[in-house]
């Protein structure tokens, strides 16, 4: 050891330096790819036109004044066939003395509740 | 004979050795991540721009009227329905030249006494397993008088179906 070249003893040491901080570079870049795929994601998954899809046309119905009248068929026809096409559970009741439609929506990743009066 | 001499070479070799395997990797694993990303964000705009043209299509001109959709699906006008939606997909700002090429496949889901039943509304070409998204509406069918050959076994009246739409770019 005592026969060592000290000599450029710098430039050793940089060298040392740059490539630790490639290697951290490299990881934040690493991570930031991810960032895209899981927002994308996340927002693939949030149902938020499958829930105003099912309040536009619940207030189709309530426009109309149809609603009390095609409560049953209709609860019927989003259970069944949301349970089976998409995966959710929706359940909406009216109750015609106050005007109040209750709302539920819930996929399993968003539950979503609401009671209005059906005005808008 | 084994002599300790170059002891820090050897060390500051393996080390050196150790960092560049680990930067390729983690260069490599980058690169490869990168491509589903991209998938991920075209997906998503393509499901959200299908959800907004069905919206719109089911959007009524004022309260109660009967939107387009429903006037659309009711009268089984899908000549009508494919123009429209197709429309409103490739909608662009007036110069350049349309970049859609989208192509769907639309398929009523309805229910009735036997169950859930399903008729293929329109579809604008074959599926072949092309990356799709799915999006859906519903669609109120005011006083539906079914005929047998359209929307079979429906039972009259005010009925609420789901339109399906699988949309594709070609």
């Amino acid at each position: 050891m005592a026969r060592m070249n000290e000599n450029g003893q710098w430039i050793v040491m940089l060298g040392f330096i740059i490539s630790i901080i490639l290697v951290f570079l490299a990881l934040i870049v690493n991570q930031s790819a991810l960032v895209g795929k899981t927002t994308s994601e996340s927002v693939l998954e949030f149902p938020k036109s499958e829930i105003q899809d099912l309040r536009a046309e619940i207030m189709e119905y309530c426009w109309t004044g149809d609603l009390s009248l095609y409560e049953t068929t209709l609860n019927q026809t989003f259970h069944d066939i949301s349970l089976e096409r998409k995966g959710s559970v929706i359940f909406f009741d009216y109750n015609e003395t106050q005007g109040l439609i209750y709302i539920h929506f819930n996929d399993g990743f968003t539950a979503y509740n609401e009671t209005t009066w059906g005005g808008n | 004979m084994v002599t300790d001499d170059g002891q820090l070479y050897t060390i500051e070799g393996i080390a050196a050795a150790l960092m560049i395997v680990v930067t390729a990797y983690l260069v490599v694993s980058t690169t490869t991540v990168l491509t589903q990303q991209d998938v991920h964000i075209i997906d998503l705009q393509l499901q959200q721009l299908g959800n907004d043209a069905l919206a719109m299509m089911d959007t009524p001109n004022k309260y109660g009227d009967e939107s387009n959709l429903s006037s659309l699906v009711k009268g089984n006008k899908t000549n009508e329905f494919h123009n429209q939606f197709l429309a409103y997909l490739n909608v662009e700002s007036g110069s350049g030249m349309v970049s859609g090429n989208y192509e769907y496949n639309a398929t009523i889901y309805y229910r009735n006494i036997s169950g859930i039943n399903s008729f293929s509304f329109d579809e604008s070409q074959e599926y072949y397993r092309e990356n799709a998204v799915k999006v859906s509406r519903w669609v109120s069918l005011k006083e539906f008088n079914p005929s047998p050959q359209y929307i079979p076994y429906l039972e009259p009246g005010n009925r609420t179906v789901l339109l399906e739409v699988q949309l594709w770019r070609e």
